[in-house]
C-alpha cells in the first residue's frame, strides 16, 4: 500500500458521512476474494441501495480484472462505478482471519472497504473517498484498533479520527 | 435479490458501466492518482475486447446507435426516471406515460436531452 495518499490539506473530508451501521460487516464469512466481494455487494442490496446486486458485482469484478484492489498490509479497497447503485456507497468489512485477496505483499485482507458509485459527469468525491480510506488506514496501530473495535460506533470513531490525522 | 431487466436496457447499462471503467483508466489524472494510492492497473485492451462483445449483444441496432452517439456527449446516457422526471436533465417528461415499461422493442428517450430512460 502506498503512503502517498493525497495530502490532507488538499482534500475535503467525505468518508464520515458514508459510514453507516447498515453498511458494516463486523466479520466476513468468506475467506476467498470472490465470495467476499459477493458478501460486500449483498450488503449494498440489503441496505436497499441497489436492486441489482449481480450487475453491481459484475462491475466490481471487471475493475478487479484490471488489477487487484488489494493494497497490502491487510487492506483492500474494491471499487466500481455502477449505474444500478442509487448513490455513492461505502461498505466496511472486517475479517480477523483474513481474505486471500491477491495483494502485492501476499498478506490476506483484514479490512475491506467497498466503494461503489453511480456514473456522474463530474465526480471528484469518488477519488477523494478512495484517498481518504487509504490515508486513514496507513498506520499499523490504526488498523489494529479498527480490528479490535467492539462495535460499529467505536470502529466509526477510530476511522473518522484517522481521516483527520 | 436481483430483479430482471429487459434485454436492451440490461446490456446497455453493462456497456455504460464498462465505458465508465475504460474512461477512468484512460484518464491520465485518474489513473495516476489511483496508482499513487497503490492500486494496480493493467492494460485495458482486454476491456476493449469485452466492450466489443457486449455491444454486439444489443439486438436493437438503433438503440445502440443512440447510445454510442450520446456517449460522446454524456457520461450518463442511460438514466433512471424518477416519477416523471429524467434524472439526466431533471426535466419532466411531457408525453411519456409513467406507467409504461421499456421493453425489448421500445425504450423511452428523453425528449429534452435525448438520454435513454429506464425505470428502477
Amino acid at each position: 500500500m502506498s503512503s502517498a495518499a493525497l495530502p490532507a490539506a488538499s482534500r475535503m473530508l467525505f468518508l464520515e458521512e458514508y459510514l453507516r451501521p447498515t453498511l458494516f460487516i463486523p466479520e466476513l464469512k468468506s475467506k476467498r476474494k470472490d465470495p467476499a466481494l459477493e458478501e460486500l455487494v449483498a450488503q449494498v442490496a440489503a441496505a436497499q441501495l441497489t436492486r441489482h446486486p449481480d450487475r453491481v458485482l459484475e462491475a466490481v469484478r471487471r475493475r478487479e480484472s484490471m488489477g487487484s484492489t488489494g493494497l497490502g498490509k491487510g487492506i483492500a479497497v474494491p471499487h466500481a462505478r455502477s449505474t444500478l447503485v442509487k448513490q455513492r456507497t461505502v461498505v466496511v468489512a472486517r475479517s480477523k482471519k483474513g481474505v486471500d485477496y491477491d495483494a502485492p505483499d501476499g498478506k490476506p485482507a483484514q479490512l475491506l472497504f467497498l466503494l461503489v458509485a453511480p456514473p456522474l459527469e463530474r465526480d471528484p468525491v469518488y477519488l477523494n473517498l478512495m484517498a481518504e480510506i487509504v490515508g486513514a488506514v496507513r498506520l499499523a496501530r490504526t488498523r489494529q484498533r479498527l480490528l479490535d473495535a467492539a462495535d460499529f460506533k467505536t470502529f466509526r470513531r477510530i476511522l473518522v479520527e484517522a481521516t483527520r490525522d | 435479490m436481483t430483479e430482471a431487466m429487459t434485454q436492451p436496457i440490461d446490456i446497455l447499462i453493462q456497456l455504460q458501466d464498462l465505458d465508465c471503467l475504460i474512461r477512468d483508466l484512460r484518464d491520465p489524472e485518474m489513473a495516476s492518482q489511483q496508482q499513487r494510492l497503490g492500486f494496480a492497473l493493467e492494460d485495458i485492451q482486454e476491456l476493449e475486447r469485452s466492450r466489443e462483445l457486449l455491444a454486439g449483444q444489443v439486438e436493437n441496432e438503433r438503440l445502440l446507435q443512440i447510445y454510442e452517439r450520446m456517449s460522446r456527449r454524456f457520461v450518463r446516457v442511460i438514466v433512471p426516471v424518477e416519477g416523471r422526471v429524467c434524472t439526466g436533465c431533471r426535466m419532466s417528461l411531457p408525453t411519456s406515460d409513467p406507467t409504461r415499461q421499456a421493453d425489448s422493442a421500445t425504450c423511452d428517450i428523453c425528449e429534452n436531452c435525448g438520454r435513454i430512460l429506464y425505470r428502477r
